[in-house]
């Protein structure tokens, strides 16, 4: 692919090149097919005209001798040498031979066949010494046994079926030229067609490897027609998006992890530098070393939180899905989070449908720590005395789980940036967290084939998780 | 005091397992590599053995499952990097009895292989529990205090029975989460102490000696002073 570059319109090249195009190479096939077809039905066409032709001169055949059988037979010696005069051209000739096979009149140059097969029809070939330009010529004849052992040879010329044959072949093998001709162009135009659009294609992907990812695969021109080209565009191209966007998160990942990783550490040696400096007591070292573990404590939940994300993106983990039931989880992860609710004075709703269950293929250990922090969070952004409602219902048929609270809420901005790693608002860096609770919950929700989305809400921030009953596995 | 036989080819992670547990007053042996391990699993009677997933040569489900089909039944606890649950549970059905995610803190390793220890003993099968005033009852799942009745939620009763069950014993958060809420859990999440802060207002009322004890660092203990 490094050697791909814009060749000038047909030069040799670029005719090579067409050569190794897909869809050219298949019209070919498609033309040989049909070639071979054509020779078929040609050779049918051929047999059946020029064989109607002898036919028609095998059923005349008998009707000659019966001509000369009309009247006398003593007489027929001289029928058939007026016939002859008769004949100038010498189309039909005659022959009467005796028992000998001598003739004995008519202008059938050809011998008697040494085996006479009373009226069977037979080609042979008649030199005719007078004749200037052509001397030999295509007979069809019969032989008929006569009265007194002689024998009656009628025959036809064949030079006018013949001509006819040549003039058939040389229309069919024109037919077959033109048709092979345009079937050619045909195949090279489908070839350009789609060698123009893989080189577009091919460029953009040029493009892409070298640092553009902004760039997309060309659509087809005159819009979406629908062909396997146009899938492969389309999917490629949302594959591309996908990858923009993790490239982007990873990139935003990377900076938000610099920021903050680099403030524990940064008070992690600042604290060892202070120990080391003025700690003069056992027990000064001892505070010095308490607060370095509570720093590396905290480093380390960051990076497994990491870890875990990344565990969980990966999928390897449905393996581990077992038959679970999403509202009984839920209910475990209410009565697990609400007494800390209670703590800050928050009034704390949660409502479902007594006997609802809602069965699904999960991890129960991942869905259980994915609302738990969406309710923590929750918890954590909602001012004391504010009020939290959590409630669970069905959807379809699947099930929604709504989590509403009384806090700041989201700036529709950055809706969709809260799931992303790291990301914290404005609003929530002065809180504890790492920032990427959401990120997990986004995480689990995948895995699961959910969807967890920010919706509009008059007051608060509104969370919702969608689980579609039937597309779990 | 139990005899440990740790299997851990990372010297300096063996030596600071060996020095947490002989702290812990256990007796520790070594082994560098999964041959010498399984060796003197094999060749001696041990307690419990630690027993790390990932070694060059024979690696630790190698010689766990040796172990395990050579008939000896020492209960091992597993550590790993590898923290995917299909790692956990392949490390439990090879014949693991617990599985701990490295990093790790030490008082979660020796929390653990204390629980191991005490199920070696094998449970006794009990009706009630009574520790200092408070008094447990099984069979009519009730709970008082100096005679007078605790109302418990169902999980404060569940919670309380396991700190029963365990009484003495360190107990980590995770060690708690995990037997009382049944889930597992790889976070460190200090939600937990809402409910142990909630169970001790009811039984430990002010001005008694307390019962459940927090530990510096991350664990519990229930015990009478």
């Amino acid at each position: 692919m490094s050697s791909v570059k814009r060749k000038p319109s047909w030069s040799l090249g670029r005719l090579a090149e067409l050569r190794r195009a897909a869809s050219f190479r298949m019209a070919l096939l498609f033309m040989a097919l049909y070639g071979v077809i054509a020779v078929l039905l040609f050779a049918f066409l051929y047999v059946q005209i020029s064989g109607y032709a002898i036919a028609r001169i095998d059923e005349w055949l008998p009707r000659g001798r019966n001509a000369m059988l009309r009247g006398d037979i003593a007489q027929m010696r001289t029928r058939v040498a007026e016939h002859a005069q008769v004949d100038p051209e010498n189309d039909r000739p005659f022959a009467l031979f005796d028992r000998d096979g001598q003739r004995l009149a008519g202008m059938f140059m050809g011998p008697m066949p040494a085996k006479v097969q009373d009226g069977r029809p037979y080609t042979v070939s008649v030199d005719e010494p007078w004749r200037q330009h052509v001397r030999v010529r295509s007979l069809r004849a019969a032989a008929y046994l006569m009265p007194e052992q002689q024998v009656l040879v009628v025959s036809q010329d064949l030079a006018e079926i013949d001509a006819f044959n040549t003039l058939l072949l040389k229309a069919l093998a024109a037919a077959a030229a033109v048709a092979l001709l345009m079937g050619l162009a045909g195949a090279v135009l489908i070839g350009r067609r789609s060698a123009a659009r893989l080189d577009a294609i091919t460029d953009a992907i040029q493009a892409i490897v070298s640092g553009d990812l902004s760039q997309r695969l060309p659509a087809a021109r005159g819009g979406d027609t629908g062909d396997d080209f146009d899938r492969l565009v389309t999917v490629v191209n949302s594959m591309l998006d996908d990858i923009e966007r993790l490239m982007h998160e990873v990139k935003g990942a990377c900076d938000n992890i610099a920021h903050d990783l680099r403030t524990p550490l940064a008070r992690l040696l600042a604290g060892l530098e202070r120990a080391q400096r003025r700690a003069g007591s056992f027990e000064d070292y001892q505070e010095a070393i308490e607060a370095a573990i509570g720093e590396t404590l905290s480093l380390l939940t960051v990076f497994n939180a990491m870890l875990r994300i990344s565990e969980v993106e990966d999928g390897a983990r449905r393996a581990g899905f077992t038959d679970i039931d999403l509202a009984l989880i839920a209910d475990d992860a209410v009565e697990f989070y609400a007494p800390s609710a209670d703590e800050k004075g928050i009034t704390f709703d949660y409502s479902r449908g007594a006997d609802l269950a809602i069965p699904l293929r999960g991890d129960a250990s991942l869905l259980f720590e994915a609302i738990g922090n969406l309710i923590d969070n929750a918890i954590k952004f909602t001012p004391d005395g504010g009020s939290i409602s959590v409630k669970l219902t069905r959807d379809g048929d699947g099930a929604r789980l709504d989590v509403q609270d009384s806090g700041p809420g989201i700036d529709p901005l950055e809706r969709e940036a809260v799931f992303l790693r790291f990301h914290r608002s404005e609003s929530s860096r002065h809180l504890p967290g790492n920032g990427l609770g959401l990120s997990l919950v986004a995480a689990v929700a995948r895995l699961h084939g959910m969807h967890v989305g920010v919706v509009d809400s008059a007051r608060g921030c509104h969370i919702v998780l969608r689980a579609t009953a039937h597309r779990q596995n | 005091m139990a005899k440990v036989l740790i299997i851990e080819d990372d010297a300096l992670t063996a030596q600071e397992i060996q020095d947490a547990l002989v702290d812990d007053g256990h007796q520790v042996e070594l082994a560098t590599d999964g041959r010498a391990g399984l060796l003197r699993a094999v060749g001696a009677d041990f307690d419990v053995i630690v027993l790390d997933r990932m070694m060059p040569g024979l690696d630790g489900l190698a010689v766990l499952s040796t172990l395990r089909t050579a008939g000896i039944t020492t209960p091992v606890l597993i550590l790993s990097a590898l923290s995917a649950v299909d790692e956990r549970v392949r490390g439990l059905r090879a014949g693991g009895d617990d599985y701990l995610s490295k990093p790790f803190d030490f008082i979660e390793l020796t929390a653990r292989l204390d629980a191991l220890l005490r199920r070696r003993d094998g449970p006794a099968a009990v009706t009630g529990y009574q520790l200092g005033r408070l008094e447990m009852d099984l069979l009519t799942h009730t709970v008082r205090l100096a005679g007078q009745p605790v109302d418990l939620q169902p999980r404060e009763f569940r919670l309380l029975e396991y700190f029963f069950r365990n009484a003495g014993q360190v107990l980590t958060r995770t060690m708690v989460f995990e037997a009382v809420w049944e889930y597992r859990s790889d976070e460190r999440s200090n939600v937990i102490d809402v409910h142990i802060s909630r169970l001790r207002k009811k039984i430990d009322p002010d001005g008694t000696a307390p019962l459940i004890h927090t530990l510096r660092g991350s664990g519990y203990v229930f015990r009478e002073a």
